[in-house]
């Protein structure tokens, strides 16, 4: 694993920006962030770029756990490397900013050069390298930022809103190179958007942060639940006023009436098998198939719009189409829920 | 207005023709106000640095402190370091009363707080950004602070230029401190102040011609060169 993350937590000023109860990220793989304005992404960033610490957690890369001193986080840094929203040029020439990365690590002069010329190339901004770097645009700022970062040939490339405040000839430009690093050299890919259809159209995998909350899905299967009764070991509950589930109490906090629900799109069964105990059946029509990432996305009405994913092989096997009546299962362990409310 | 016009005129004589006493008091104050420069330079830019970038209790009354110090007279500087190497004191052994060495010392204690001070405000004005680049870009905590020195260049440069300037016009550091021995110890002010109490203006205006000739020819290297390399493509 990539990167691994247990009870991570983030306090600013008494306030908690980041809450994540686990996040597990696999190597080789393109990852989108996506979120809202302050929901918690270039923090979560930072951390990943050992740039910031977290206030309580645990974090693991490699395996190796990250202790937070100077000398492993220096060391930790060398593998990564965040790009900023607004990246920044140090003074000089494009070139010496290219160079920056290289000569900290003591890189020979001519292997430097020639680790120069292939980046600023990956780029399109050879022609610019004894140019100001400050006298740059938006969007050659951000690759010749782009080529800074990947003449280091890092395992991890993490980026905070990559196409952000660039036109959009830029904008695909760096989403091409982001695409093709992964596909030649391999290099693990996180970065932030704004977008769900540009994330979705690159990512492998999506992560979805809110108000700090990392859920893993995409936001059609997060709900407003409003729990109803309670009896025993399970509960009632209304997702957005249009449909009761009855789902274990344990998995729910006992001192709010309202929480946000989420279902790993993942875990949900169509048409399965009858007679199961731990979970819910829902009956609904099929309004969405999306092929995503290797998988079908299905989005199936049962009162609220459920999202699921379907392997390859069971999407063969079931062929549903689109107005088609289904019945989907949620197991009770593909539900998770937090207080964070409202969202 | 008559002995003002004939002590600048005859100045500028002396000046053209650079007299030898003149040139002597010229450069004893020049060594020992570039070597009480250099000195706070290397104490006070990276103590400025460690201050802005460090977080302790009581930082802020640190600040307030170095703040307070900028407003210390220099009479003061001069008492509390006589009272050190005065024969009397601890360090009385070393002889260093009435040297340049001594000099030096006051006018070191009296400009680290200027460099500090003016470094820390260079250094808090840096984006946040350079710090955060230089450091997911590999660079150790050594590394990053060149980085943001760099940049910080200009900031810093006119700390020292203000040192320099503090020190080269401060007079009673000199006085209490170096004796104001001829050929030995008597830089521009404390000449200028002798040459007053013996009623002699043209020497003492033209050293203070010279001074502000100084003064002007550091600033004015300065911003030649924060404008070439400002304006320059590279």
């Amino acid at each position: 694993m990539l990167y691994r993350a247990e009870d991570l937590r983030r306090v600013h000023d008494s306030r908690t920006v980041l809450d994540i109860g686990r996040l597990a990220i696999e190597p080789h793989r393109i990852y989108t962030l996506i979120g809202p304005n302050g929901a918690g992404k270039t923090t979560l960033l930072k951390i990943l770029a050992f740039l910031d610490r977290p206030t309580a957690g645990s974090l693991y890369f490699f395996g190796r756990r990250v202790e937070g001193g100077d000398k492993q986080l220096n060391e930790l840094r060398r593998q990564v490397v965040l790009l900023d929203q607004n990246p920044i040029m140090f003074t000089g020439s494009v070139m010496k900013n290219v160079e920056f990365g290289l000569k900290v690590r003591r890189v020979p002069p001519a292997e430097r050069r020639r680790r120069i010329g292939e980046a600023l190339d990956l780029v399109g901004m050879t022609s610019f390298i004894d140019y100001n770097a400050r006298g740059l645009s938006g969007g050659e700022t951000k690759r010749v930022a782009l080529a800074r970062a990947l003449v280091l040939q890092p395992e991890v490339l993490l980026c905070d809103e990559p196409t952000a405040n660039v036109d959009n000839e830029n904008q695909e430009i760096i989403l091409g190179i982001i695409e093709r690093i992964n596909r030649e050299h391999r290099t693990s890919i996180i970065f932030s958007t704004h977008y769900l259809s540009q994330g979705q159209r690159l990512a492998h995998h999506t992560l979805l942060l809110q108000h700090g909350t990392l859920s893993d899905g995409v936001s059609e299967n997060i709900f407003r639940a409003t729990i109803t009764s309670r009896r025993g070991d399970s509960l009632t509950c209304q997702l957005t006023g249009q449909l009761t589930l009855t789902l274990p109490a344990p998995i729910f906090p006992t001192d709010v009436s309202v929480v946000k629900v989420h279902f790993d799109p993942a875990a949900i069964l169509l048409n399965p098998d009858k007679g199961r105990a731990d979970g819910n059946y829902l009956s609904g029509h099929v309004t969405g198939l999306e092929q995503d990432s290797g998988q079908i996305r299905l989005t199936v009405d049962v009162g609220v719009k459920l999202v699921q994913f379907l392997a390859m092989d069971r999407y063969r096997l079931e062929r549903p189409s689109i107005g088609e009546k289904v019945r989907v299962f949620i197991p009770n362990s593909a539900i998770d829920c937090s207080r964070v409310s409202p969202f | 207005m008559d002995m003002l016009f004939d002590g600048v005129q005859s100045a500028i004589l002396l000046l053209v023709s650079w007299d030898k006493d003149l040139v002597e008091i010229v450069m004893v104050s020049l060594r020992v106000s570039f070597f009480a420069t250099l000195i706070a330079a290397i104490i006070g830019i990276p103590g400025g640095f460690l201050i802005a970038y460090s977080h302790f209790p009581g930082k802020r009354l640190v600040l307030t402190c170095l703040n307070t110090l900028l407003a210390l007279p220099t009479v003061v500087i001069g008492l509390l370091v006589y009272s050190f190497i005065s024969r009397r004191g601890i360090l009385g052994p070393l002889g260093l009363l009435y040297t340049q060495t001594a000099i030096v010392i006051g006018q070191v204690i009296l400009i680290v707080p200027v460099i500090m001070v003016m470094t820390i405000a260079a250094i808090s004005r840096i984006d946040s950004r350079y710090r955060m680049t230089a450091l997911t870009l590999g660079a150790d905590r050594y590394q990053m602070a060149v980085v943001i020195m760099k940049e910080a260049r200009y900031g810093i440069l006119a700390a020292v230029i203000a040192a320099f300037g503090r020190v080269i016009a401060e007079i009673g550091i000199s006085m209490m401190l170096g004796g104001n021995a001829k050929g030995f110890t008597r830089t521009m002010t404390t000449a200028m102040a002798l040459e007053y109490d013996k009623g002699e203006f043209v020497l003492a205006v033209a050293l203070g011609i010279t001074l502000m000739i100084f003064a002007f020819a550091i600033n004015l290297l300065f911003h030649l060169f924060q404008g070439r390399t400002v304006n320059d493509a590279v």
